[in-house]
């Protein structure tokens, strides 16, 4: 089957910063697809071309059957976009802004009445329905806007981190709607700089950095890309010398090593069982003592980090 | 379908007008002591006979194009608040949202400002229901007129210090050189050219207008509506299309101060 939606080199500058980078991505009908970075990466500017909203500097896309360039008003008519900001005034109030939402996107009347509701007591929005916006708090803005897509149903929604600012029940209940939203036939591209909602939201995950798209498949798939299906995380009594980096990364099953913190090391590596031993070994040689010793499993965490050659503290902090 | 979104849209723009209250309230505060106060000390200093419901209906017109303008305002809020980026991203085509918030924009000015020339018509105690319609019509189209405009300047301006500025300056400007407040023949008299100017503006045809379709002119009867009518419905035609280009062009999110 064709995929639903096409990019094509997309790219957009502002001034001399380039926002995305000839992005290339297919997302197919009915999945999740989480985009995945750092702040900065380029996942708004993504998300705001493919919603027709700013225009692309070069490359394109398809959205259904239509370019985002010459069909701008048919593609609109495919998608329904949840902002990263909510967008709304601080006159207005959430049943208002949702339930005009819903009436321009084409919702019945009897249709209307019924999901804003559902949805808006799903959300735990409707007590607070005629309030001021200037009186809600952030997390309830946040749901206000995932409310209009929830409520709308498009065949394509844009949901740009959902769960910002949402508190943990909230979380759970946004991630169940979304999922029975793509249970129900629509495509989902979910924006997110947290690893674990990629993770159990997505079928596939991109992972996009300084407006390039690294590499895309399904989170266990990324999992398993990073040579070295095991971890070890190595916490030692004192700071691993350079020595010991070196001897480490020496030994034949050990795919890559990093240094989390002064005291912490991290070691990808193949035959786990097998090189335990001889790693604790050398560090005894060494005279550095081992305070503990932990074997994990890839998390997107690990894929994120090999991928963008970041940690994801210092991913957060090349956005600022 | 399509005419429904339309509709949503001028809907959108007349109920946020009524959420603004204070506003709503102070501006009819404002509107009726210049009749009350101004008018009524005024037109004793004027010379030309019955000018103060000349004066009334001038200032119905003047605070239409006032009312029509606010959607500037609203624009800027709403780039402020993202909302700009919101309803570009909407199943609705840049044609009907600036078709439609035109429409809103004036409606709501009429609506607001309806009650207050019925009022000022209650007191002038002048109608003459024929012309009347037909005034209220061409009304309609100069505040949907205005109202795109507002829009035109607000999108090309993109700053909404400079907007708050310049649209201080034109309603100074536009209003004054009109025949707003005083006759035309004073105008001319007073600097050739300011009358060759109120005989473009817009403003003017839709006093002239007014004051024909109330009969409540006394000074000089306008003996051919047609003209008028016509630059009413030119204004509005031209913003209408300028409107929507630029809207097209120039339009993306970001870029607002
Ligand atoms: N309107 C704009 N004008 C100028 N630069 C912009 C604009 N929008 C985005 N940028 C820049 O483009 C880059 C990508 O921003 P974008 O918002 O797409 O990142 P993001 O991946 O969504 O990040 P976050 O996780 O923080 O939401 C950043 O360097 C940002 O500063
Ligand atoms: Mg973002």
């Amino acid at each position: 089957m064709a995929p639903i939606i096409r990019i094509t080199d997309l790219t957009k500058k502002f001034g001399n910063v380039t926002a995305v980078d000839h992005l290339n991505l297919e997302v197919e009908e009915g999945e999740i697809l989480g985009l995945l970075g750092p702040n900065g990466a380029g996942k708004t500017t993504t998300i705001l071309m493919l919603a027709t909203v700013i225009r692309p500097t070069d490359g394109t896309a398809t959205v259904g059957e239509y370019d985002i360039r010459k069909n701008p008003e048919k593609v609109r008519g495919l998608l329904g976009i949840a902002f990263q900001e909510p967008k709304m005034l601080w006159v207005s109030t959430p049943w208002d802004i949702v339930n005009w939402h819903a009436k321009v996107c084409g919702l019945s009347t009897e249709e209307r009445k019924r999901r804003v509701k559902e949805v808006l007591e799903s959300l735990e929005m409707w007590e607070a329905r005629h309030r001021n916006v200037h009186a809600l708090s952030g997390g309830m803005r946040k749901r206000v806007e995932m409310a209009k897509v929830l409520i709308q149903r498009p065949k394509i929604a844009i949901v740009d981190e959902p769960t910002a600012q949402i508190d943990i029940v909230g979380k759970h209940r946004i991630w169940n709607m979304l999922t029975e939203l793509r249970d129900e036939g629509s495509t989902i591209i979910l924006a997110t700089n947290e690893l674990y909602e990629a993770d159990v939201l997505s079928d596939r995950v991109g992972i996009i950095h300084r407006g390039k798209m690294l590499v895309c498949d399904t989170p266990k798939k990324l999992k398993d890309s990073i040579l070295g299906g095991d971890i070890i995380d190595i916490q030692l009594e004192e700071a691993a010398s350079p020595d010991i980096f070196q001897e480490l990364k020496k030994f034949k099953d050990v795919v890559d090593v990093l240094q989390l913190k002064p005291f912490n090391l991290r070691i990808y590596l193949n035959k786990v069982e097998e090189v335990i031993p001889k790693i604790v070994n050398m560090l005894t040689k060494k005279d550095s003592p081992i305070v503990s010793l932990r074997m994990t499993e890839p998390s997107l965490d690990d894929v994120f980090v090999h991928y963008t050659g970041l940690t994801i503290e210092e991913a957060q902090k090349s956005g600022e | 379908m399509e005419a429904n979104k339309l509709l949503f849209v001028v809907e959108r723009d007349v109920r946020l007008f009524f959420q603004y209250k204070f506003l709503i309230i102070m501006r009819a505060i404002w509107f009726v002591s210049q009749i009350a106060l101004f008018g009524i000390i005024a037109s004793r200093l004027v010379a030309v006979p019955d000018y103060f419901p000349y004066y009334v209906s001038g200032l119905s017109v003047m605070s239409l194009y006032s009312a029509a303008i606010f959607i500037g305002f609203d624009i800027y809020e709403e780039a402020e608040h993202g909302v700009f980026e919101y309803l570009l991203s909407l199943p609705v085509s840049r044609r009907q949202l600036v078709l439609g918030r035109s429409i809103g924009g004036g409606l709501r000015a009429f609506i607001y400002v309806g009650p207050l020339i019925a009022v000022s018509l209650y007191v002038i105690g002048a109608v003459n229901p024929l012309n009347f319609l037909l005034a209220l019509f061409s009304l309609f189209l100069f505040a949907f007129g205005v109202s795109g405009f507002s829009i035109t300047v607000a999108v090309m301006i993109k700053s909404s210090d400079r907007f708050d500025i310049l649209m201080g300056v034109l309603d100074a400007l536009i209003v004054r050189l009109s025949t707003a407040m005083y006759p035309l023949a004073y105008v001319t008299q007073a600097n050739p050219l300011y009358g060759w100017i109120a005989n473009f503006n817009p403003v003017t045809f839709a006093s002239d207008l007014f004051r024909w379709g109330t009969g409540i002119e006394a000074i000089i009867t306008l003996n051919n509506p047609l003209l008028p009518l016509l630059g009413v419905m030119l204004f509005f035609g031209v913003f209408m299309f300028l409107g929507t280009m630029i809207y097209d062009r120039r339009i993306e999110g970001g870029g607002w101060q």
